[in-house]
C-alpha cells in the first residue's frame, strides 16, 4: 500500500523528469567534447589505418620490391601486383592495384611489408564519384605517399619502438 | 638376393634395406624425412652440406645419412636431440652468409633452405659480422645467377660432370672465398643446362626468362607433355592467371627421369610471341583483314569448296606439322579423305619415300627409352642425338659410361658428351657405302648368308679394320641397337640407309630403331596422315602424293596445319614456290609471318601446346594424353575444334565430337593395339651408286629451330643452338676457295644462288657444305641435300 | 690432341710434367695437376694465366674448370699477374713475437708497395701469407721464391732483396 502511495507522489511531482534533467543540467555545464566536423577534427593515433600509400626512399627510389607478400596476406584479396625486372635489373612492380571497395583496412599489408613500402596513411576523407575511382593504381598510391611522406616517416618512427 | 637383405631400425621402426645402400635412400623410401641440401637421388653423394646428420647408435657423433651405408642391426634416430641439435647448428652455419633477400628471390616459396629454416633455423641471428657477397656471373640467356645466395651444395657442379657430361661449373677459391661459377666468363652451353635451376636448393640459379615475373605461390601446376621431341618428356606447366609462366620436368622414370631438355623447358616463351596470330584473317584483294571465326569458316568453306570443284580434289594438298596432336592429325586426314584427296603428309623433312609401304605400324625406337641404358653397343646413323633428343642421349650416355660401345656414322663430326667408340664422318653420299662396308664385314665375320641381290650390291666394296671393328662390336654384344637419326631420315637415299641398317641389325642380332623427329611423329603414322595409309595403319587403296611430290607438282590448293613450309620442309625453295604459286593456301597457324602473309589466303589462329588438349605418341609407342591448361591467346582455337566445325560445314558424316577425348576414342579404336615392329620392314637394297665428286650440301636443323614455337622462344633464340644462316666449311675447303671466316660466299644450288657468310667449321668433312635449315637467308637454295657450288662473293 | 698445349707449354715444362706423369697410372693423369701447375707457373715467372691453365687441362685430359678449381684453391698458385719474385714474410705467432711486423713494414717501405701488391717494374710481389711457414726456430723469417731466409733483420732483408736480379 505504501508503495502505491510513493509511486503516486513521485509521478505527481514529476520526479523522474527532474532526475533526467539533473543529468542534462550536469552536462550543460561540463566541458564540451563534440567535434564540429569538418571544421574540427578528432586527434588520430599514429597507428591510424586510412588510405593506402606507397612510399619512397629519401633519394626518390620507390621502396616496393614486388615481393607480393601484401598480395598474399590480404584477406580481402584487394591487392593485385604484377612484376618484372626493371632495366637496371632490380625487381619492380609494373602494376600495383588496391581495390578500396574490397579493402577492409586490416593493415596486414603494412605488417607484411619487408621494406615499409605499402602503408596506411591518416587520410580517411576520400570518395569516389564514378566506377574505378576507388581502384588505387601504382602512380596514385605513390602520389599519396609523396604527399604525406613527412607524416608517414614521423608515424613510423614513433612506432619503431614497439616493433 | 636374400643375402643382401638386411634390417635396420630407424626411429624405432624396423626397415628392410639392401647392403650398400645409403641410409638416406632407406629413409626416403619409407617416408621418413631427413633434411638435406646436397643429396640428390640422381647425383653422386658429396656429403658437403651436412644437413642430413642423424644419430646412429654406437657412433660417437652424428653421421650424414647420405653418406652412411646401412649395416645390419643399425639403430638410427633422425629426430633425437643429438640429431636435431646437429641439424640446427648446420642450419645456423648455412644462414651465416645467406642473404635475407627472400622477398625478391624467385626461389622464395619453393626454397629448400627457406623451408628448412622454418624447421631448423633460429629466430634471431647470432651473427653480427659482415656477410660475404659474390659477384653474379653471366652464364647465358637461360640461367640467372645470384651467387651470394649459394650454399655450396655443388649439385650444379655434379650435374655438369655426371649428367650433362660437360664440366663447366666448378667451385673455385677456398674457404670463405669459395665460389661456384665458370671461372672465366662464358655461357653454360649444354642442352640440359636448365636442370640446374631445379637442382639448386636455393635461389642461386634461377630461370632467366621467368625472372621476377611471378611468385611461386601464385602459380598453379598442371601436367603436360613436352612438344618438341619424340621422347614425350613429362612436364609440369606453371600457370599464373591465363599465362604459362614456366615449365618444369615431372618425374617419369620410364621417360625423362627427372630431367628436361632446355628446348622443352624454355619454349613456352614462344606461346606469347608478338607475332602470334590473334584473330582469323582473310586476304581480300591482297589486303589482310581481321574477321570473326564465323566469317572465316564461311570463307574457308566457300574458297575450299570452289577450289575442289574447279580443280578436283587431286589438286588439294594437305600438310601437317608432326608436332600436332593425334586428334588434330586424325581429324585433318578424316576431312581430307572425305573431300576426296589422299595428298596428305606430315613427313616434312623427308624426301625418299620409296619404301614407305614396307613400314609396319610406325617406325619406332626399337626398344623402350629406359632400356637404352642397358645397351652394350649402338650404331647411330645420321644423328645428332645429343641436340635432337637430349633425353635419349642421356640414356645412351649412361650406357656409354657403363662401357657400351656407341658408334657414330655421321656427315658432321658432332660433339658428344660421352666416349664414342668410333666416329665415321663422311659426306652424305658416302653413308650408304659405309653401311654396306659394315654389313660386308659383318657377313664375313659371322659367316651368315644373305640374299643374292644384296650380296651383289655389297660385293665390290672395300672394307677396312674400322668396319670390321664396328661389325664386331655389334655382333658380339648381347644387347645392341642400330639407330637411324633425323639426318638419316632426311637423306636422299633414306630407303637404302634403312635397308642396310636393317640388314646390319638383322645379321648382328641387334635391334633397329628410329630416333624420330617430332613429338608426334609416331602419331602421324598411326592417325593416317600419310598418302598411303589410313588411320590405324590400314593401307589406302588410293595412294596420294607425299610431301615432296606435293610441293614439286605445285598443286592448286594447300591446307597447312602448323606448318611453315619454307622453314619446315626438306626443299625450302620448292615449298615456297609451291605456296606462292598456289591459288589457295589455307594456313592453320599460331603465328603470322611475312612469308605466310605472302602466300596464304586465309590464316586461322590455332592453339599451341598448353592451350589445347590432345595426345602425343612418343617414339617408344607410349601414348600420353594431356589437357589444355591455359586459354588460347586472342581468338585462337584448338585446331581439332576448327576441324570438327569444318567437317560439319562440309556436311560430312561423323564430326559430332564433343571433346577431344571423343576423337581420341575413335582414333584409338581404329589403331587397336599400338604394336609395331621394325625388323624386316625394309626393301632389299638394289644398287649402290658411286659417290659423285661434286661438293655436297648437308643440312642440319639446329635444336632450337625445330618448330615454329621454338623459333619464336626469345631466350632459346639467344643460345648457340640456332641457325646462323651461314655456310660451314672446313679449313681445307675454305682454303681451296680462298675463303676465311666471316667472308661472304656466293652459294649456288641448282639455278639459284644466294650470298651467305662463311664459318670455318672443321666438323664438316671434305667437300661438304653444312647449312643450317630454317633460316631465312637460305630458303632460296632449296633441297636439303645434293650438290652445291661455292665461290668467294 | 695436345696441339695447343704444345704451343703454350714449353718443352721443358712438358718434360717436367712428364716426369710426374710417370709416377701415376696411365688413367690417373690428373694426379699430376699440382706438379703441372707448378711448372706452368714457373714457366710464366710466377703466375698462371687462363691460357696456361687451359693448356695444363688439355695436357692432362681434364676439364678446364677442374684445373681452375685447383689453381684457385691453393695459395701457392697465383691466378692474377704478379711480380717475378714472390716475397712472403711469415707473420704467424713465433715470427710475430720475434718482430716480423717490423720486417713487413721494412719490406713494404723499401719496395714502396703494400702487402698483396706488385712493384711497378714487375719485379717484386709481396704475398699475403695465411699460415705459418714452419720455420719457427729461425723467426722472423721470409720466403722468396720458395727459398727460406731466417733470423731476419732489416739490413739482412736489404741485402737479400738487392741481391735478386
Amino acid at each position: 500500500m505504501a508503495d502505491k502511495i510513493k509511486k503516486y507522489i513521485n509521478s505527481l511531482f514529476l520526479w523522474e523528469l527532474l532526475k533526467g534533467l539533473r543529468l542534462t543540467g550536469r552536462y550543460m555545464f561540463k566541458r564540451k567534447i563534440t567535434v564540429q566536423y569538418p571544421e574540427e577534427k578528432t586527434p588520430q593515433s599514429h597507428r591510424f589505418r586510412g588510405l593506402h600509400a606507397l612510399r619512397r626512399y629519401p633519394n626518390g627510389e620507390e621502396r616496393c620490391i614486388a615481393c607480393k607478400l601484401c598480395e598474399a596476406v590480404c584477406p580481402a584479396v584487394a591487392i593485385t601486383i604484377e612484376s618484372e625486372p626493371r632495366d637496371d635489373g632490380s625487381r619492380r612492380t609494373t602494376r600495383y592495384d588496391i581495390d578500396l571497395t574490397k579493402c577492409i583496412f586490416c593493415g596486414f599489408c603494412e605488417e607484411s611489408c619487408p621494406v615499409d613500402s605499402i602503408v596506411e596513411t591518416r587520410i580517411f576523407e576520400y570518395h569516389g564519384e564514378k566506377r574505378g575511382d576507388l581502384l588505387m593504381t601504382k602512380p596514385r598510391l605513390l602520389e599519396i605517399g609523396d604527399m604525406v611522406e613527412k607524416q608517414l616517416a614521423e608515424d613510423r618512427a614513433k612506432d619503431a619502438l614497439y616493433r | 638376393m636374400s643375402d643382401d637383405q638386411i634390417t635396420i631400425e630407424v626411429d624405432g621402426k624396423s626397415l628392410k634395406a639392401n647392403k650398400g645402400q645409403m641410409l638416406i635412400e632407406i629413409t626416403d623410401a619409407n617416408d621418413i624425412y631427413v633434411p638435406r641440401f646436397c643429396y640428390h637421388k640422381k647425383l653422386t653423394v658429396a656429403a658437403n652440406c651436412r644437413m642430413c646428420l642423424v644419430e646412429v647408435e654406437k657412433a660417437p657423433k652424428p653421421l650424414p645419412a647420405c653418406a652412411t651405408p646401412v649395416m645390419d642391426g643399425m639403430k638410427v634416430k633422425t629426430r633425437s636431440k643429438l640429431a636435431v641439435n646437429a641439424q640446427k647448428s648446420i642450419m645456423e652455419f648455412l644462414l651465416i652468409n645467406h642473404p635475407l633477400d627472400c622477398p625478391i628471390c624467385d626461389q622464395g616459396g619453393e626454397c629448400e633452405l627457406q623451408d628448412l629454416a622454418m624447421g631448423y633455423g633460429g629466430d634471431v641471428s647470432r651473427y653480427q659480422e659482415k656477410k660475404r657477397v659474390v659477384k653474379d656471373k653471366n652464364i647465358g640467356p637461360l640461367i640467372q645467377t645470384d651467387l651470394t645466395r649459394c650454399i655450396h651444395c655443388t649439385r650444379c657442379v655434379r650435374f655438369g660432370e655426371e649428367v650433362a657430361g660437360l664440366r663447366e661449373m666448378g667451385a673455385t677459391g677456398r674457404g670463405e672465398n669459395m665460389e661456384i661459377g665458370t671461372y672465366i666468363e662464358k655461357s653454360v652451353n649444354s642442352e640440359m643446362s636448365g636442370n640446374i635451376i631445379d637442382l639448386c636448393p636455393v635461389g642461386a640459379l634461377t630461370s632467366k626468362p621467368f625472372r621476377y615475373s611471378a611468385r611461386t605461390w601464385e602459380l598453379v601446376e598442371k601436367d603436360g607433355i613436352a612438344p618438341h621431341d619424340s621422347v614425350g618428356s613429362n612436364i609440369h606447366i606453371h600457370i599464373k592467371g591465363d599465362r604459362v609462366k614456366r615449365v618444369a620436368p615431372a618425374d617419369n622414370e620410364a621417360i625423362n627421369e627427372v630431367w628436361l631438355s632446355d628446348r622443352d623447358r624454355f619454349s613456352y616463351e614462344g606461346i606469347y610471341s608478338e607475332d602470334r596470330l590473334q584473330n582469323p584473317m582473310i586476304k581480300e584483294e591482297g589486303v589482310w583483314k581481321e574477321v570473326d571465326w564465323e566469317t572465316a569458316l564461311d570463307v574457308v568453306k566457300q574458297k575450299l569448296g570452289s577450289a575442289l570443284e574447279s580443280h578436283g580434289a587431286n589438286q588439294l594438298g594437305v600438310l601437317a606439322s608432326p608436332s600436332s596432336t593425334l586428334e588434330e592429325l586424325y581429324l585433318l586426314q578424316k576431312i581430307a579423305r572425305a573431300v576426296g584427296t589422299n595428298n596428305i603428309d606430315a613427313r616434312l623433312r623427308q624426301v625418299d619415300f620409296s619404301d614407305q609401304n614396307s613400314v609396319s605400324q610406325f617406325p619406332w625406337l626399337g626398344t623402350s627409352i629406359a632400356d637404352l641404358e642397358t645397351l652394350q653397343s649402338a650404331l647411330l646413323i645420321g644423328s645428332n642425338v645429343r641436340k635432337e633428343q637430349p633425353i635419349i642421349n642421356h640414356r645412351l650416355r649412361k650406357a656409354a659410361l657403363k662401357g657400351a660401345a656407341i658408334m657414330m656414322l655421321n656427315p658432321v663430326d658432332y660433339d658428344f658428351n660421352y666416349p664414342v667408340e668410333t666416329k665415321t664422318i663422311v659426306a652424305p653420299e658416302k653413308m650408304p657405302m659405309e653401311l654396306a662396308a659394315i654389313l660386308k664385314a659383318l657377313i664375313e665375320t659371322t659367316g651368315q648368308s644373305i640374299d643374292e641381290q644384296t650380296k651383289q650390291c655389297i660385293d665390290n666394296i672395300d672394307i677396312t679394320d674400322a668396319h670390321r671393328k664396328m661389325a664386331d662390336k655389334l655382333a658380339n654384344a648381347d644387347d645392341a641397337i642400330v639407330l637411324l637419326g633425323n639426318i638419316a631420315t632426311a637423306h636422299p637415299h633414306f630407303s637404302l640407309l634403312r635397308s642396310l641398317a636393317g640388314l646390319i641389325a638383322k645379321h648382328s642380332n641387334s635391334k633397329i630403331g628410329y630416333l624420330s623427329e617430332a613429338a608426334n611423329s609416331s602419331g602421324v603414322w598411326l592417325s593416317g596422315v600419310l598418302p598411303h595409309r589410313l588411320a590405324g595403319g590400314v593401307e589406302s587403296t588410293n595412294v596420294g602424293l607425299n610431301t615432296h611430290a606435293m610441293l614439286q607438282e605445285k598443286l592448286k590448293a594447300y591446307v597447312l596445319m602448323g606448318v611453315e613450309p619454307e622453314m619446315d620442309c626438306w626443299d625450302s625453295r620448292a615449298a615456297r614456290t609451291a605456296m606462292n604459286e598456289a591459288e589457295l593456301v589455307i594456313s592453320l597457324t599460331a603465328y603470322r609471318s611475312d612469308e605466310i602473309e605472302k602466300y596464304a589466303d586465309v590464316m586461322l589462329p590455332v592453339s599451341v601446346f598448353a592451350e589445347t588438349s590432345g595426345t602425343f605418341i612418343n617414339n617408344a609407342g607410349s601414348s600420353q594424353t594431356f589437357a589444355g591448361v591455359v586459354p588460347p591467346v586472342g581468338q585462337a582455337r584448338p585446331a581439332w575444334k576448327f576441324l570438327r566445325v569444318l567437317g560439319n560445314l562440309f556436311n560430312l558424316d561423323g564430326f559430332d565430337y564433343e571433346s577431344s577425348s571423343d576423337v581420341l576414342d575413335e582414333v584409338m579404336q581404329s589403331i587397336g593395339e599400338i604394336k609395331t615392329n621394325n625388323m624386316d620392314q625394309w626393301q632389299s637394297p638394289t644398287s649402290l651408286e658411286p659417290a659423285s665428286n661434286d661438293l655436297q650440301r648437308i643440312t642440319e636443323i639446329p635444336m632450337n629451330m625445330i618448330d615454329s614455337i621454338c623459333r619464336r622462344a626469345v631466350s632459346l633464340q639467344k643460345t648457340a643452338d640456332v641457325s646462323d644462316g651461314a655456310i660451314h666449311i672446313n679449313t681445307a675447303l675454305a682454303g681451296k676457295n680462298n675463303l676465311t671466316d666471316a667472308d661472304n660466299a656466293r652459294v649456288e644450288q641448282d639455278e639459284n644462288s644466294v650470298t651467305l657468310k662463311v664459318v670455318v667449321d672443321d666438323r664438316v668433312p671434305d667437300d661438304c657444305v653444312l647449312i643450317q635449315a630454317a633460316h631465312i637467308a637460305q630458303i632460296d637454295l632449296g633441297a636439303s641435300f645434293g650438290s652445291i657450288r661455292i665461290a668467294k662473293a | 690432341m695436345t696441339e695447343t698445349a704444345k704451343t703454350i707449354l714449353t718443352e721443358h715444362t712438358r718434360s717436367e710434367i712428364d716426369v710426374w706423369l710417370k709416377k701415376y697410372p696411365e688413367d690417373r693423369k690428373q694426379s699430376a695437376v699440382l706438379a703441372a701447375l707448378r711448372e706452368a707457373q714457373h714457366q710464366n715467372h710466377g703466375y698462371l694465366t687462363t691460357e696456361l691453365m687451359d693448356a695444363v687441362a688439355e695436357y692432362l685430359g681434364m676439364s678446364n674448370i677442374a684445373v681452375y678449381e685447383v689453381a684457385s684453391f691453393y695459395s701457392m698458385f697465383e691466378t692474377q699477374p704478379v711480380g717475378r719474385h714472390s716475397i712472403s714474410v711469415c707473420t704467424n705467432i713465433s715470427c710475430l713475437l720475434m718482430g716480423s711486423d717490423d720486417i713487413v713494414e721494412h719490406v713494404e717501405k723499401k719496395l714502396g708497395i703494400k702487402t698483396g701488391e706488385t712493384t711497378a717494374d714487375g719485379k717484386f710481389y709481396i704475398k699475403c701469407e695465411e699460415e705459418c711457414l714452419a720455420a719457427c726456430c729461425g723467426g722472423p723469417m721470409m720466403m722468396i721464391d720458395h727459398k727460406y731466409y731466417e733470423n731476419l733483420t732489416p739490413e739482412k732483408v736489404d741485402e737479400i732483396l738487392d741481391g735478386l736480379d
